[in-house]
């Protein structure tokens, strides 16, 4: 895939250009394309002057670094014991059967991406699902139709 | 020079130096698969490990990684007590879950009398223990063609982006140096295949033996300073022609 990789001059501007500020340019990386592309980890090891292998290493991981294109729109579905005691699986299964992709995966369209989390200590308000980093409590299968349009 | 007791026998080292390159130098056999005078002490094997203790450590004692353990005054250390061969066993037994097909490995535990493994074995494993000598000898070369990549069960050693090694150059430092063989790499007539990687060998011009590949020479002769001629001719060939050449010496010494 290809991008517009315009805005990694910009990104790499941001910080002094050498190995110190590796991590930190692949955060911003990550904000602005929701995942690593190739093309900017060849750039950031030109730039920065680490080798690749490095950079790969570091970018792998990390959790928060993401190597596949995510969607705009990122579910989390919350799988800890008390979700899972809750439903959990049927809120998912139901996300799963609407957005017709697995758990751990993004929708062609780069619109959705569906994942699992394990807890997020809400559990108080359990089923949890998040979307785009806003937690929904008590959620139910009829409610999958409402989590998708929400903001 | 720092003096310390060494299974009951005294012995004198350098300060700063790590303890396993002490026991190396009384050879004293200590197992140890991550370490390689080449690079820093790592610590991932854990199996250099010794008991240690001091005179005034009221019998109270400790294990260490002596491969990472610098020596100090008055250490009294033991390589081979009963809870340190009991320990060893034990790392071994582990090491004997995860990779079951590794000769080395086997060989190994065998020594230390275990022969089939206590834990779960791991049925799709590799012969990768993840020592990390072969990327750390990369990075030594000054290649940096590989690296770990990823973290926990699923880290492995692998080229950047999963894809042929850009900075690779075939100088085979990785395999030759795997403590248990995994690096896989072919010749194959005039070609070396590694990491999926396919370097063309440099030929003698004198005998025809295949040498190191065209990569590694340009490599050596850019950053060593060594002439690019030097790698057309094998080692052997450039043995013969020593003599040839100390007799000219010989000769003109003799004239003068």
């Amino acid at each position: 895939m290809k991008h517009n990789l315009d805005k990694l001059s910009a990104i790499f501007n941001r910080y002094p250009q050498n190995r110190e500020s590796l991590i930190a340019v692949l955060q911003d990386i990550q904000k602005e394309y929701h995942y690593l592309p190739e093309e900017a980890l060849q750039a950031t090891a030109k730039t920065l002057d680490v080798p690749l292998s490095k950079v790969f290493s570091v970018a792998t991981f990390y959790n928060a670094f993401s190597h596949y294109p995510r969607g705009e729109k990122i579910i989390r579905i919350c799988v800890g014991t008390t979700c899972h005691i809750r439903g959990a699986h049927l809120v998912q299964e139901q996300l799963e059967n609407r957005l017709n992709i697995k758990a751990g995966s993004t929708t062609k369209d780069l619109k959705y991406t569906l994942e699992t989390v394990n807890c997020v200590g809400a559990c108080s308000q359990a089923p949890v699902v998040i979307v785009n980093n806003k937690y929904y409590g008590h959620v139910k299968v009829s409610d999958a139709k409402k989590l998708l349009r929400s903001k | 020079m720092v003096n310390l007791t060494i299974n009951g026998r005294i012995v004198q080292a350098k300060e700063g130096e790590m303890l396993l390159t002490v026991l190396r130098r009384e050879k004293i056999d200590v197992p140890a698969l991550c370490h390689h005078e080449a690079v820093e002490p790592f610590g991932a094997c854990r199996l250099c490990t010794v008991e240690i203790t001091k005179e005034d450590w009221n019998g109270y004692s400790n294990y260490v990684t002596s491969c990472l353990y610098p020596v100090e005054e008055g250490l009294i250390v033991s390589t081979h007590s009963p809870k340190v061969n009991e320990l060893r066993k034990t790392i071994l037994d582990l090491f004997l879950a995860r990779h079951p097909n590794s000769p080395e490995i086997r060989q190994l535990a065998a020594d230390y009398g275990v022969f089939k493994t206590s834990y779960e074995t791991v049925v799709d494993g590799n012969n990768c223990i993840l020592c990390a000598i072969c990327t750390r000898i990369c990075d030594t070369m000054g290649f940096h063609a590989i690296s770990t990549v990823g973290r926990g069960h699923g880290k492995e050693v692998a080229p950047p982006l999963h894809q042929v090694p850009p900075d690779c150059v075939g100088c085979l430092a990785c395999a030759l140096n795997c403590p248990t063989h995994y690096i896989e790499y072919t010749f194959d007539n005039n070609y070396l295949t590694i990491w999926d990687k396919k370097f063309e060998l440099m030929v003698c011009s004198r005998c025809g033996k295949k040498t190191i590949t065209k990569e590694f020479a340009e490599y050596l002769s850019k950053h060593r300073d060594i002439p690019f001629s030097y790698f057309e001719i094998c080692d052997e060939c450039h043995r013969k022609e020593l003599a040839a050449t100390m007799g000219q010496i010989t000769s003109w010494e003799r004239e003068a």
